[in-house]
């Protein structure tokens, strides 16, 4: 793409997401969304495959009712109580509205439709950004409304997210479409916290980000977008595959990895709150996302995959890995022992 | 008045079904051209003219245009039309979900009791040509904001349609 062009699009995205995470008027939320949907389109469809623009024809639809949603549940408080603050959303219609315009920005079931085939759609780093950075303005918008949304509709949400999440993700090949559902069953975790204890919805939210970039960053540098692919990707840089292998068990939750304490602090929260049941159900639900990300560790640290390889070892190795991959990897497996002092930071 | 007002919102819903279930693009413009007018009829109703001017003078003015010319460019030759059978059920079924949301919300029951809002007064100075005032004065971030909007839409829409039959819209 045209570098000044690109400029443009990343430049926007930065300026949507800046407007909407400091904005305290829904007007000015709703224009940073805006921007963000219109920069991220030729991001998308870069490739100019028919598959990308049809990626990016369903991100803008399904964006943009969801961002004339969050219009009309601002506009509908606005004229019941005359002000168009973001924190003092009161009238019941206008929450009720909202709960369903985040839950289909984020890509919480049953709104989650359009996420599959647009990661799938898009290039790794395109994939990245509409899983991480994309997330955060209507996280953001989802943590000021905190008091405002509608309890039971966002825990069924949470449950229904949890569930689809980690059941349609089990016959999947392809593993942007696999990450896309990881992503909705972690939307599932951080809906369900909310209402309790919003600061556990943003911890969980960064840790997953941190995650997510890693295993996007690390798919980037071996070129890897199925199973099969990953079966042989071993031979390219061997040890990055083994630390993939922990930061997809991190993603999963396992204890002592970091993704465990996400998971450990919610179950908690819940338990305190009375909600021991929803805790066991989304507990037993993310078994099944357990076992996609087991099948994809299995497949990073396969060393003899049941289709031929013309090699073991290559003899060119490929460019060293960046030093962003090494960071992240270290933050998104080890941070576990550090708890105390994240609790802190969020 | 109160009849007319009601009877615009009634065009308004009708331009919107048009819309919705048009056959092609050429015909579903029309609905959108009787959309635009009564909401300008419902905007002077609620006391706010200066808005509806805009609102005028951009959908029909600039949007509507700019659409016919770039449809001009790629016309179809035999478009289907609202009297084909496929049309028609189409705006039945969407008039039969319009008129069940309207019964469900209660709207026809509001619309009988409580009548339309009465902004009159020295309010309506400072409501809609007063925004617009402060847009360009106190809230220049706003302005600087919705033109970077702008250009950033001319930009995405030149950087997916480039190409011709290599980009992203491959027929042409």
């Amino acid at each position: 793409m045209n570098p000044q062009a690109n400029l443009i699009f990343i430049a926007s995205l930065l300026l949507g997401t800046t407007i909407t995470i400091s904005s305290n008027h829904w007007i000015m939320a709703w224009t940073g969304l805006e921007i963000n949907t219109l920069a991220i389109l030729p991001l998308i469809s870069k490739s100019h495959h028919p598959r990308a623009i049809e990626a990016a024809t369903k991100y803008f639809l399904t964006q943009a009712a969801a961002s004339a949603l969050v219009l009309f549940s601002s506009m509908t408080n606005a004229w019941h109580t005359g002000q168009w603050d973001i924190t003092q959303l009161t009238h019941p219609t206008s929450c009720l509205i909202l709960t369903s315009a985040i839950a289909m920005k984020l890509g919480l079931v049953p709104f989650h439709f359009w996420f599959p085939e647009v990661l799938q759609g898009s290039p790794l780093t395109t994939g990245l950004i509409l899983s991480t950075a994309m997330k955060l303005p209507p996280m953001t918008l989802l943590y000021m409304t905190s008091s405002s949304l509608n309890p039971t509709l966002l825990t069924i949400l949470a449950i229904l997210s949890a569930a689809l999440g980690g059941w349609m993700g089990l016959n999947q090949t392809q593993i942007r479409k696999i990450l896309a559902f990881s992503s909705i069953s972690h939307l599932g975790w951080m809906a369900i916290i909310l209402i309790y204890n919003p600061k556990l919805t943003l911890l969980n939210f960064y840790l997953y980000a941190v995650m997510t970039t890693t295993v996007f960053l690390t798919l980037n540098t071996t070129k890897v977008l199925k199973l099969s692919t990953l079966l042989t990707a071993w031979t390219k840089a061997p040890s990055l595959n083994t630390m993939l292998l922990l930061t997809l068990l991190s993603l999963a939750g396992l204890p002592p990895l970091t993704g465990f304490l996400p998971k450990w602090l919610i179950i908690q929260e819940l338990t305190k709150q009375d909600m021991a049941p929803a805790a066991t159900l989304i507990s037993l639900l993310s078994l099944l996302s357990l076992f996609f990300y087991l099948r994809l560790a299995y497949c990073t640290t396969i060393t003899l995959p049941p289709h031929t390889t013309n090699h073991m070892k290559q003899w060119r190795t490929n460019k060293p890995t960046n030093t962003a991959i090494a960071i992240l990897t270290t933050v998104s497996v080890m941070l576990l022992p550090a708890s105390p002092m994240i609790l802190t930071i969020v | 008045m109160m009849g007319f007002v009601l009877f615009l919102g009634l065009c308004f819903v009708i331009g919107g079904l048009a819309v919705a279930s048009n056959p092609s693009p050429y015909y579903g413009v029309l609905g959108l051209v009787v959309a635009a007018v009564a909401g300008c009829g419902w905007l002077v109703s609620l006391g706010v003219s200066f808005v509806s001017l805009v609102l005028v003078m951009v959908y029909l003015g600039g949007m509507l245009v700019v659409f016919v010319y770039s449809v001009a460019l790629a016309a179809d030759p035999y478009p289907e039309a609202w009297g084909s059978w496929g049309v028609a059920g189409y705006g039945f079924g969407m008039g039969l979900v319009v008129v069940v949301g309207l019964v469900v919300g209660g709207v026809l029951e509001l619309l009988v009791d409580e009548g339309t809002v009465n902004s009159g007064g020295l309010l309506s100075v400072r409501s809609d040509f007063g925004g617009a005032a402060v847009l360009y004065s106190e809230g220049a971030g706003l302005l600087l904001i919705g033109g970077w909007g702008l250009l950033l839409t001319l930009f995405v829409v030149l950087e997916l349609v480039r190409g011709l039959s290599r980009g992203a819209i491959r027929a042409v």
